[in-house]
């Protein structure tokens, strides 16, 4: 290189400078700005190679070439820091220029269903357990004796007919003479029998479950559910039933809808009332002012209630001179149809796929 | 039970509004009566309004026949209405003579079915009317002929002003069965007149005090159940007609007149709530009765012409030769009363409740009497009160006079005498009810009442409530009338400390695996306990017949035996989508099914022992069926259920393995089919199901899996354990396998498992089989492949495992060895199932 030879280590310098300023508008990228850098600062840079030739310049020559030596490699650095800044914006630009259309899925996953009755069930149980209630349950076939006897309701009971109640046979390879008739049991009531004879007073329960009677048209069907709550101990009044029916409505259904009880007859409580909840779909936050859902009535019937009968508490081992307890039921069929605006049974049972897979809720 | 207001009103002694639209603060609206009714327990079904408006009494004066001669039927009727002359063209046959009364509706009337009354031609003549029959007017039942009315009424008058219970309000209650009292309106009209503060009004009675006792009248051989028997002789009885207001309150209250000495024993019945039965005197053999048993098959022939065979434990009323009725349930048909009846027996009696349900339940005759015979009549002062009504009734209308009575008495009830502690009635209603006030509803309600005493008061309740037996039910009377509306929500407060009850883990677990499923993209379905016996079928070889439980009285054969299996339940559910829609199906069921176990278990001893180890078992179990959509079947959707059935178990912390089937299920596909394993416990199986199964259901152009877990099965998860975390990477090797395709890769992994753990047990910190990404699955299932490059009947399978030591980083060389060792050791051992394995 002539050229070279000609010029003067500073010179040399210079023009690395001006061509290193060449290169870099070039260069678009983190590993291009690296490549230039060990270009030209590299242990075998253009740059690096010249600070060699230090040691060949008169020393009187050597301050100045040192001071001409670190002002490039500086200018050098203060460029390649703001090309690496300038790229790092640009990349930054870059990304956020992406678009996704994060509204085209075009195969969501479809989500499993619970039950209606499930979902009702499981939210009424929750309700219960938040107020103290523990969760029983027991067999569906059941003892005559459970299902009946030990609840009052005596032998004679029109419930008791075969018109009514569902009756099961044992097997000829399982006779035994202490074997008691069995039923379906028709009411979830059998589990307050057993509760009270395994645990004793005071108890406080709530019993749901699957149910059976011999009625099937428009309205009954032949399985059914049923939730039962039962309270015993000492003090209970029906003014603790009307206090927890208020708040199970409360918490079920969310605002302060009216509870009422009329009097009315089962075997196994005395005193003993049908309550009524005032109708939650034409409620406007006082007064229920009638609906279809509602008969017109503003009320809604959910089922029986009452004190329960001293025979029972006799029947149960628990002595009815110390404790009192309420006992109430409802059904939790009619409850999810009412919740989902379910308007006929079969829809219950029938295991249509386009029934229910519209209960996506929890 | 119908209550008719008109009649109420006389009871109470005072006017009700009748009319739909009244004083909203009036309690003695009908409407407001209505709502008290329900409030005292006597629920309201519904109400109906009656009137008749314009419907007047008009005189005949002139009939002529119709000027068309075809119109044989149809006379002119020339008509005073009060004011003036009306033409009205009538078709009756029993059209009075001149003078006679009829009841005329005129032109702009509407009758109670709906029709407005307008002037027209009937074949050419104008009718400015019509003369109507009672079943038009709607007060009464006989629409054969017009209503003639007493000679002596005024023409112009308003019918419904001459007739009480025309107009009327009829309230529907459901009376409960502990209220016998509430099923006749005396009983009823009595809650009301404690509630509205109204004296009750007694209906007028005659006594026959004087007549002379008749002992030859009445045997009471069956005294015990017939404890008691009034029976009246009397004479001088003119059967006809009952007058109009009879037999309109008759049939308000929903029943048939049929003639003035059978409406009256009706109207008693209505009115007291106590049957009662009226014998033609002279049919009966003997002129008496005798209350006996019936002799084995005696028959009888009832008032509704059909003729039972009596067993001997039915009662019956008999004279001296055969039964002429059915205590308490119907009257035969031989001693009935009809026109030219003169001489009457009038049995009032009381009969054993359980004995009438048995009789009517026996023979199929539910009827009015019966339906109060059970549930218990009065057989004290409102059994002679039913008897003084009756006796006044027939005297006034019929003419009848009584010559002679008797008076049977057997074992009557004890009437229960109850302590009440008036401070018991707060205490367990939760509200403040002063003695005062329990005693004025109590005497009230005919309650005598002993306050005499120091605390609990001595209590007599009256004859006619059997149901008032022991404290808690006069408590029940006092919440009745005092009311529940100012009762306060009140929670209690108690001494004792409440127990936490030990709660089934099956129902938890049960509702996991429901959210588990669910999670899956499975919908859940709850299908009905019963199942076809024939649907059993393809499940039959997993019990024994005699293990299926049966209703004693099913419904319908679709429901002869509780479900003992949920795979019949759930393809009744595809059947009904497949025959209404052709979309993919993902279906799950968690409930219990029902068998009988093979021999009695032992005797566990506990509180309800008497009961439990003669219960059927109820296993849960969680089925779930998945119908592929695809044209050829591939195995697919009983593979997808495998992993929705181990995911759902993973959920709830459990973890199994699909294992090939040493004894395969007959109702799944022999080929596709899987059991479900965690450690030694088979939980369930798996497969597609069985193209047997699939074709009786006529479903063969589906793809169908099934799969269930059985939860009596399922451990208990364990409580997770911590483990030191891995921190040396592994190294992996993968591997091909070319197999038989009968070998399942479970068995490879066994194979290999089992490989490795005899060749890695030397040495310090061998290299082992783990993995970094999941701990639980060391050797990694890659693909199982089958096609081109594989020799058919066989199949490629590639796996990846994983290994890595303790405490150290493993050389490539020291994996290399090891890795080689364990798949040497493993192709050994599968070499017993098929020599021809090898690494591809
Ligand atoms: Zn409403």
């Amino acid at each position: 290189m002539a050229a070279d030879a000609q010029q003067t280590p500073q010179q040399q310098l210079d023009e690395q400078l001006r061509s290193f300023e060449a290169a870099l508008p070039d260069v678009a990228d983190e590993p291009g700005l690296y490549e230039l850098q060990v270009r030209f600062l590299g242990k075998n840079g253009a740059v690096t190679k010249l600070r060699r030739l230090m040691g060949k310049v008169p020393p009187s020559e050597r301050k100045e070439l040192g001071k001409a030596f670190n002002r490039v490699k500086q200018a050098m650095e203060t460029h390649l820091a703001t090309r690496a800044g300038e790229l790092a914006a640009a990349a930054r630009e870059r990304d956020l220029a992406r678009r996704v259309d994060l509204t085209f899925i075009p195969d969501p996953p479809r989500p499993g269903t619970l039950h209606p009755i499930t979902q009702t069930r499981r939210e009424l149980e929750r309700v219960f357990r938040r107020l103290g209630f523990d969760v029983a349950d027991g067999p569906h076939v059941e003892a005559e004796l459970y299902s009946f006897d030990k609840l009052n309701i005596l032998p004679d009971h029109p419930a008791r007919d075969m018109q009514d109640t569902f009756f099961i046979e044992r097997p000829t390879h399982l006779d035994h003479a202490d074997a008691p008739a069995l039923v379906l049991r028709p009411h979830t009531s059998p589990v307050q029998a057993r509760t009270m004879l395994q645990h004793g007073a005071p108890v406080r329960i709530v019993a749901p479950g699957t149910t059976f009677r011999r009625d099937d048209d428009a309205t009954h069907s032949p399985m059914f559910h049923q939730i039962e709550g039962l309270y015993v101990d000492r003090n209970v009044t029906m003014a603790d039933l009307k206090a927890t029916l208020y708040a199970f409505v409360e918490a079920f259904f969310g605002r302060g809808l009216g509870v009422r009880f009329r009097p009315s007859y089962f075997p196994f409580v005395e005193p003993g009332a049908e309550f009524d909840m005032q109708c939650p779909f034409c409620f406007d936050g006082q007064l229920s002012h009638g609906c279809g859902l509602c008969k017109q009535s503003g009320w809604i019937e959910l089922g029986g209630s009452g004190m329960v009968h001293p025979a029972v508490f006799e029947h149960c081992g628990i002595d009815s001179s110390v404790y009192t307890g309420w006992a109430f039921g409802f059904g939790i069929d009619r409850m999810a149809m009412l919740r989902h605006g379910i308007p006929h049974l079969r829809h219950n049972f029938e295991g249509d796929l386009r029934v229910l897979e519209q209960f996506t809720s929890p | 039970m119908l209550i008719s207001c008109t009649w109420l009103s006389e009871l109470l002694g005072r006017p009700i509004d009748l009319s739909p639209v009244g004083e909203a603060n009036d309690p003695f609206w009908a409407q407001n009566i209505a709502e008290r009714l329900t409030s005292l327990g006597l629920e309201v079904e519904g109400i109906a309004y009656f009137e008749l408006p314009k419907v007047i009494v008009g005189r005949v004066d002139a009939v002529s026949a119709h000027p068309d001669p075809k119109a044989t039927k149809l006379n002119l009727v020339e008509l005073f209405d009060g004011q003036a002359s009306v033409q009205v063209v009538c078709g009756a046959s029993n059209l009075p003579p001149v003078g006679g009364k009829v009841a005329f509706a005129p032109v702009g009337t509407t009758l109670p079915d709906g029709l407005e009354l307008s002037a027209r031609e009937l074949r050419g003549v104008a009718s400015h009317g019509m003369i109507c029959s009672e079943a038009e007017l709607d007060i009464g039942g006989d629409a054969d002929g017009i209503l003639v009315l007493p000679i002596d009424w005024e023409p112009g008058a308003e019918l419904q002003d001459l007739v009480p219970g025309i107009r009327d309000a009829v309230i529907e209650i459901s009376v409960t069965p502990n209220r016998p009292d509430a099923l006749g309106h005396l009983g009823v009209a009595r809650d009301l007149a404690l509630a509205l503060g109204c004296e009750l009004q007694p209906p007028k009675l005659r006594s026959v005090a004087d007549a002379p006792e008749l002992p030859e009248l009445v045997e009471v051989p069956a005294s015990d159940r017939c404890p008691r028997y009034l029976g009246y002789a009397l004479e001088g009885c003119t059967v006809g007609e009952a007058p109009l207001w009879l037999r309109t309150r008759l049939h308000r209250v929903g029943l048939r007149a049929l003639n003035n000495v059978v409406d009256i024993t009706n109207f008693v019945l209505m009115e007291v709530g106590q049957p009662m039965h009226a014998f033609d005197r002279a049919r009966l053999a003997g002129e008496r009765v005798v209350v006996r048993m019936a002799k084995p098959s005696e028959p009888i022939t009832i008032l509704d012409g059909s003729e039972l065979e009596l067993s001997t434990d039915d009662l019956v009323i008999a004279d001296a030769e055969s039964p002429q009725a059915l205590a308490g349930v119907m009257g035969g048909a031989g001693s009935m009363v009809e026109a030219g009846t003169d001489r009457l027996l009038l049995e009032v009696a009381f009969f054993e409740p359980l004995a009438i349900r048995r009789s009517a339940r026996r023979h199929g005759q539910h009827t009015d009497s019966s339906h109060r015979f059970e549930r218990q009549v009065d057989y004290d002062a409102q059994l002679e009160l039913a008897a003084g009504r009756a006796l006044a009734l027939l005297h006034d209308l019929c003419g009848a006079t009584c010559v002679g009575r008797c008076d049977v008495r057997g074992p009557l009830p004890e009437r229960a005498q109850i302590e009440l502690d008036p401070a018991h009635v707060g205490r367990l209603l939760g509200m403040d009810v002063g003695p005062d006030e329990v005693a004025r509803i109590l005497s009230g309600l005919g309650v005598e009442l002993d306050r005499s005493t120091e605390g609990a008061w001595l209590c007599h309740p009256p004859s006619y409530r059997p149901d008032l037996d022991r404290d808690v039910d006069l408590i029940e009377e006092v919440m009745r009338h005092h009311g529940l509306d100012d009762l306060p929500a009140r929670h209690s407060v108690s001494p004792e400390q409440r127990v936490m009850l030990p709660e089934d883990p099956k129902r938890g677990l049960a509702d996991a695996l429901t959210d588990g499923l669910r999670a899956r993209g499975l919908h859940e379905h709850v299908g009905l306990a019963f199942v076809a016996e024939a649907l059993i079928a393809p499940v039959a070889a997993e019990f024994e017949p005699s293990q299926l439980v049966r209703p004693v009285n099913p419904m319908r054969s679709q429901q002869a035996c509780m479900r003992p299996h949920l795979l019949p339940g759930l393809l009744d559910a595809v059947t009904y989508n497949h025959a209404h829609h052709a979309r993919a199906l993902a279906l799950f069921e968690v409930g219990r099914i029902y068998r009988w176990p093979l021999s009695q278990p032992e005797l566990q001893p506990s509180a309800t022992s008497e009961v439990d180890p003669f219960l059927p078992d109820e296993p849960y179990r969680a089925a779930a069926i998945r119908v592929g959509q695809s044209q050829s079947k591939t195995g697919e959707v009983a593979r997808a259920l495998t992993d929705d059935l181990l995911a759902c178990l993973a959920r709830v912390g459990l973890h199994a393995q699909a294992r090939p089937q040493a004894e395969p299920c007959a109702w799944l596909h022999p080929g596709i089919q899987a059991g479900l394993w965690i450690g030694p416990t088979r939980v369930g199986v798996v497969g597609e199901l069985h193209p047997d199964v699939v074709a009786a259901r006529d479903l063969s152009e589906l793809e169908l899996g099934y799969g269930e877990l059985w939860l009596e099965a399922l451990p208990q998860p364990p409580v997770v354990q911590f483990e030191d975390i891995a921190r040396f990477p592994a190294t992996t090797r993968d591997l091909s396998l070319d197999l038989d395709q009968r070998v399942s890769s479970h068995e490879v992994v066994a194979a290999l498992a089992g490989a490795a753990a005899s060749a890695l047990s030397s040495g310090d910190d061998p290299p082992q089989l783990a993995n970094a990404d999941d701990p639980r699955q060391p050797i990694v299932l890659l693909e199982d492949y089958r096609g081109e490059g594989v020799e058919p009947g066989r199949h490629a399978l590639l796996l990846r495992l994983n290994y890595r030591a303790r405490s150290r980083s493993v050389t490539d060389a020291e994996v290399t060895a090891v890795h080689d060792a364990v798949v040497a050791g493993a192709l050994a051992t599968l070499a017993a199932i098929d020599p021809a394995a090898r690494v591809r």
